[in-house]
């Protein structure tokens, strides 16, 4: 039995949930967390500036027409490196040997960008699991 | 490789960190988190407080770390007794310290290699 704790974009948390629901997962825990990464990440401003242009520069559909020669907001200036906490989820799935690659698989798939801050997954050893309804110990209380 | 989970005081969490990032440790998560020890929380004339505010840091690291980072917690997050120093106060915390298999980063969803860049070690005795 492996306890796989993921930490993963707080919007990437729905997508991640559709997928697991689909492979089969049927629990797991949320919950909202801080964190950040390694120094050679990337920091808040850039990482936002670069993955989701359109909502600041008011391109988007749904966003309000901005002027065209309106000059695009200089993005705040951050040191990058060990910056700030920001919010993210951590995801806690225990399953069973056999279906922890499987797991993970989902999850690289269900979040991976390419850019820096996507998220770990880290895979732990989980002695056992107990079903409070009625005690039921071990690999059948997963189900 | 492994993972600590501390349980400090929320007003010692930023000092703790800060201790941390000198000494090259910089990424983990922040949970807060309520819960009480074995005092079984606090008493106040006769209400009994059991769920009190505290705050969980996660932090994976290599082997090779691990001893550091928990001595640099045990002594931040540590209370200052004035009649009794160097011994902290009931509710300073735990560090909790488990077995980390694998690690991936889900922007490469390569496995985690530690700094020296040897194979990550881990798992309970077999």
């Amino acid at each position: 039995m492996k306890q796989i704790i993921a930490i993963i974009k707080n919007e990437k948390a729905e997508e991640t949930k559709a997928a697991l629901k689909l492979l089969g997962i049927k629990g797991a825990t949320f919950l909202h967390v801080t964190g950040r990464g390694m120094p050679e990440g990337v920091s808040p401003a850039r990482s936002l500036s670069e993955e989701r242009p359109t909502p600041f520069r008011g391109e988007g559909k749904d966003s309000l027409p901005v002027p065209r020669d309106a000059a695009p907001s200089p993005a705040p200036k951050t040191k990058p490196g060990t910056g700030s906490f920001l919010p993210q989820r951590m995801l806690i799935i225990v399953a069973n040997d056999g279906d922890v690659p499987s797991v993970i698989e989902t999850l690289v798939a269900a979040n991976q960008t390419g850019h820096h801050g996507d998220g770990k997954i880290f895979v732990c050893p989980m002695i056992s699991a107990i079903r409070v309804r009625n005690g039921e110990q071990g690999d059948s209380a997963l189900t | 490789m492994k993972m600590i989970w501390a349980v400090i005081r929320p007003e010692y969490a930023q000092r703790v960190i800060d201790a941390l990032e000198k000494t090259g440790i910089s990424a983990m998560t922040r949970l807060n988190v309520t819960g009480h020890g074995s005092e079984t929380g606090l008493m106040a004339g006769l209400v009994n407080y059991s769920e009190i505010p505290k705050e969980m840091l996660m932090i994976v690291l290599p082997d090779i770390d691990v001893a550091r980072a928990v001595r640099i917690i045990s002594a931040v997050a540590k209370t200052w007794q004035k009649e009794n120093p160097g011994h902290g106060a009931v509710g300073d915390g735990k560090i909790f310290i488990t077995y980390v298999d694998d690690a991936y980063t889900v922007r490469t969803a390569e496995k985690r290699k530690n700094s020296a860049g040897l194979p990550a070690t881990t798992g309970p005795p077999a």
